[in-house]
């Protein structure tokens, strides 16, 4: 493409839109709350009362209402329907969707731009981290003496399984939504994402499903841990059918996502952007695209499967049916593990990035970091069972999931490697993304190392089902992921915003947030290494003294994410102005004007090496 | 000039290398030692092994890392103001890269060959063992001996006998975990798992729910005992029959 939709535009005024223009976030909740209710009276004069299944076949189309009026109403079904009548957009038409001249509202209107879906999801993961934030605060609040106070255990135990579940939604869209969205189709020099239209609709969906999960707390609870066994899960009420419905339409959303991020990569690369030329974080992302489209369908299936016991009375998971919890076990962790790398490898991708502007060096052994990427996400298909080591589902593949699962720590170690190769004899330039890198760095080593003690099953016979499995994954995702992500914020922001996130603001964060991981997940592997198991709403005085330094830790946490959010809004209203290159780095992101104009790039550029050639020769075309 | 600089710097990476290794390897051997529960049975007293020997070999790998990452913010953080310079390009390190695959992946097949011999020895039995049906419900466990009518909440075992504990679940997924023994298994509804251990010092034994179970998960434990294969016939013979 050579003339871009502004070029094209009969009128300097976005003109057309029609509907559109009357549709923002607003109508969609308004369209979603009010075909949930008809979803709901209709279902209930439609189904038997007397059954079983009925307040389940009712909470299913109360959802199905509510998704399906939430995408009608932000306009997703628009430019479908106007194909469908053969009436397809027009370039203005399209330039009204991407959000052209449209100031602020555009954020929350149905916009195909790609930085302003990259801007969504930054909002979309502000606010499930603090939603997953503020129930982790009860948990811990709940669990500072012995006994229970402050919150019942019913209610303790909904906390539980929402707090996982948020948290795991909003950490799988921290890095890759904001600048897969944001900063990925820039990096490979495109105009915007192969599928403008799709993007929104990931966003949405996202969005929907989101807040579908977030009502299971108002419709009685899901009082059963965010891995919705299939025994248990058969006892809970209708915040069961609300989750099943979140995940499907999850699934929904990233596989439309993935598809669109794996098809702009490899089709819509600028000349010369060659496959060895790609920045690191654009391989990280696409990995994680494929690996995403490989994973969450298992989760989809898992959860229809829910619904259908639920609602029509099938008897995949019920015992007393014929069927059996491993199965949803195993399509469960299918899933589950492969998401752990759907959430590592951006984040680890985006340090890599990172790692190579800020010690002014190239990056440390590009391809074998690509090889480590792949290896770990092919890797991460042939282990889930090692979630069912203790489960008594097939002890026999104990030791082949064993072997697949240590075998893991190989492209894991490879990550530091990377990372210390590339920072080693840099010239370091301190600033806050490299501080939440070093952090990720301290962090990651202590949630790998205590991997590899659950991966040994003699070992995971006594840790599992423990607060040492909490402590590790947090680690993991509090300690590596979110530290990455906050890297990549730091790191991006200026592009955003045109200014800095605030540094001094960003380094009390830091400080607070990384002494706060150590003392809340540092205590909790004492917790679960003197027996404490998970999900426990009150425990005994042996866990006394740990449990209270966690939440003591707890509190510090948030504390510095309470700091870190004060920067980010201060600094995107008046921090200090950035200009568009201000790390001086090379990847194409930061050769285009800040703010980034509609479609990127106003001539196509060319590239002649990749963006790490620090110190060394410039290639000219 | 940039050598001898080099070579200044490093020496502190190794002091730091190895004074962290030390500390690694002391809180390895201690805080097992201090915080895990008693161990009682073959498997447990292996769990505690296991730990205590990976701690042990993730030591030096672990603080290598903090070493580097030390001593690149000491000695590579750019001091000046401003944009730093670019660095000497250094884009590929062959024999490093060999050095950290290979030290990675003996590590792994240590772990591994280590792993798979303690579960083969787990998992061999000595062909004569107790039997106790375990039987999880929201949120009681329960305990029988076949061969007698002995129904029991609190569980009692001989030592130095192996026991197999024969687990299944009224009602939803529980988890059986025996702490002091170092074993685990869930109860399914609908299926007997099975999970043995030969227990090994005498004393009291903590059984826990490790599996969410509902709204008294984190009450469902019960009390155990590891007594002598006499105190045990005795135990026995006390219960009321035919509960
Ligand atoms: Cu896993
Ligand atoms: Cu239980």
């Amino acid at each position: 493409m050579t003339t871009t939709l502004e070029h094209t535009a009969t009128s300097a005024e976005p003109r057309g839109g029609g509907l559109a223009r009357h549709q923002n976030f607003g109508t969609a909740i308004v369209a979603g709350v009010i075909l949930a209710w008809v979803g709901w009276f209709v279902a209930r004069h439609l189904f038997w009362s007397g059954s079983d299944n009925w307040s389940d076949q009712v909470a299913t189309m109360t959802a199905t209402g509510w998704m399906i009026g939430f995408w009608i109403g932000i306009g997703a079904f628009n430019a479908p329907f106007r194909w469908l009548v053969g009436n397809d957009n027009s370039r203005d038409e399209d330039l009204y969707y991407a959000g052209y001249k449209q100031g602020r509202a555009r954020y929350w209107k149905y916009t195909t731009d790609h930085k302003v879906v990259g801007v969504q999801y930054i909002i979309l993961t502000m606010s499930l981290l603090a939603v997953g934030g503020i129930l982790a605060m009860a948990i811990r609040t709940e669990l500072i003496v012995p006994g229970t106070h402050f919150v019942n255990q019913q209610v303790y135990n909904s906390f539980i399984a929402i707090h996982g579940m948020v948290m795991i939604l909003a950490l799988i869209v921290a890095v890759a939504g904001p600048w897969g969205n944001f900063v990925m189709p820039i990096m490979v020099g495109a105009r915007d994402m192969a599928f403008p239209r799709l993007n929104a609709l990931s966003l949405w969906t996202l969005v929907s499903a989101a807040f579908l999960l977030v009502t299971v707390l108002a419709v009685g609870g899901l009082p059963v841990g965010w891995v919705v066994l299939g025994t248990i899960s058969d006892q809970a009420g209708v915040g069961m059918d609300f989750f099943a419905m979140t995940i499907v339409v999850f699934t929904v959303s990233t596989t439309v996502a993935s598809i669109n991020l794996i098809t702009t990569v490899i089709t819509m690369r600028t000349k010369g952007m060659t496959l060895d030329r790609l920045p690191i974080f654009v391989w990280g992302t696409m990995i994680t695209a494929v690996l995403a489209l490989y994973a969450f369908p298992f989760f989809f299936v898992a959860e229809l499967n829910q619904i259908l016991d639920r609602t029509v009375s099938t008897s995949f998971y019920v015992a007393s049916g014929g069927g059996t919890s491993w199965l949803q076990a195993n399509l469960f962790w299918l899933m589950g593990h492969p998401e752990v790398y759907v959430i590592l490898i951006p984040a680890v991708a985006a340090l890599f990035e990172i790692s190579s502007v800020m010690a002014r060096k190239p990056l440390f052994s590009y391809k074998t970091a690509i090889g480590a990427m792949v290896a770990l996400s092919g890797l991460s298909a042939l282990v889930w069972a090692h979630h069912m080591f203790t489960s008594g589902w097939a002890p026999t593949l104990g030791g082949p999931f064993m072997v697949t699962t240590e075998v893991i720590s190989i492209p894991t170690g490879i990550f530091f490697l990377v990372l210390v190769g590339t920072l080693w004899r840099g010239n370091v330039w301190m600033r806050l993304p490299t501080l939440w890198m070093f952090g990720f760095i301290f962090n990651f080593i202590v949630g790998g190392v205590t991997g590899i003690y659950l991966s040994d099953i003699p070992l995971d016979e006594q840790l599992h089902g423990t607060m040492f499995v909490t402590a590790h994954f947090h680690y993991i995702f509090v300690g590596s992921v979110l530290f990455g992500a906050i890297a990549a914020l730091a790191f991006w922001f200026p592009k955003v915003t045109g200014r800095f996130l605030d540094e001094r603001l960003g380094r009390y964060s830091f400080w607070l947030v990384f002494i706060g991981v150590q003392l809340t997940f540092g205590a909790m592997f004492l917790s679960g290494l003197k027996g404490m198991p998970r999900r426990d709403a009150s425990y005994s005085l042996a866990f006394e003294h740990t449990n209270f330094i966690s939440t003591i830790g707890a509190y510090i946490i948030m504390a510095g994410m309470l700091i870190l959010l004060g920067a980010i809004i201060t600094s995107w209203r008046k921090g200090e102005p950035s200009g568009p290159n201000p790390w001086h780095a090379n990847s194409l992101e930061w050769q285009v004007p800040t703010p980034v104009p509609l479609e990127n790039f106003l001539e196509d550029p060319v590239i002649t090496q990749d963006p790490y050639h620090y110190g060394e020769e410039l290639v000219r075309p | 000039m940039a050598t001898s600089s080099t070579k200044r710097s490093l020496t502190r990476f190794y002091w730091a290398w190895g004074i962290l290794t030390v500390v690694g390897v002391v809180l390895s051997i201690w805080l097992p030692h201090r915080y895990v529960p008693r161990m009682m049975s073959n498997d447990g007293n292996l769990s505690l092994t296991t730990m205590i020997l990976f701690s042990v070999l993730a030591a030096p790998v672990a603080s290598g890392v903090y070493a580097a990452a030390l001593h690149i913010m000491h000695a590579d953080r750019y001091r000046g103001e401003g944009v730093p310079p670019a660095a000497e390009p250094i884009r590929e390190n062959t024999k490093l890269l060999v050095t950290w695959l290979t030290v990675s992946a003996v590590l792994t097949v240590f772990v591994l060959v280590w792993g798979l011999g303690a579960l083969a020895a787990e998992n061999s039995t000595s062909g004569n063992p107790l039997v106790v049906d375990v039987t999880g419900q929201q949120w009681v466990w329960t305990f029988a001996y076949p061969g007698t009518h002995v129904v029991s909440n609190e569980l009692y075992v001989p030592d130095n006998r192996e026991v197999e504990f024969r687990v299944t679940s009224l009602d939803v997924t529980h988890g059986f975990w025996v702490v002091n023994f170092g074993v685990q298994v869930d109860a399914n509804p609908g299926v007997i798992t099975t999970i043995h251990t030969t227990p090994d010092k005498l004393g009291t034994i903590e059984v826990r729910c490790e599996q969410f179970c509902g709204l008294n998960h984190a009450f469902m434990d019960a009390i155990g005992h590891v007594v002598t294969p006499s105190q045990f016939s005795a135990w026995l013979s006390s219960q009321p029959q035919g509960a």
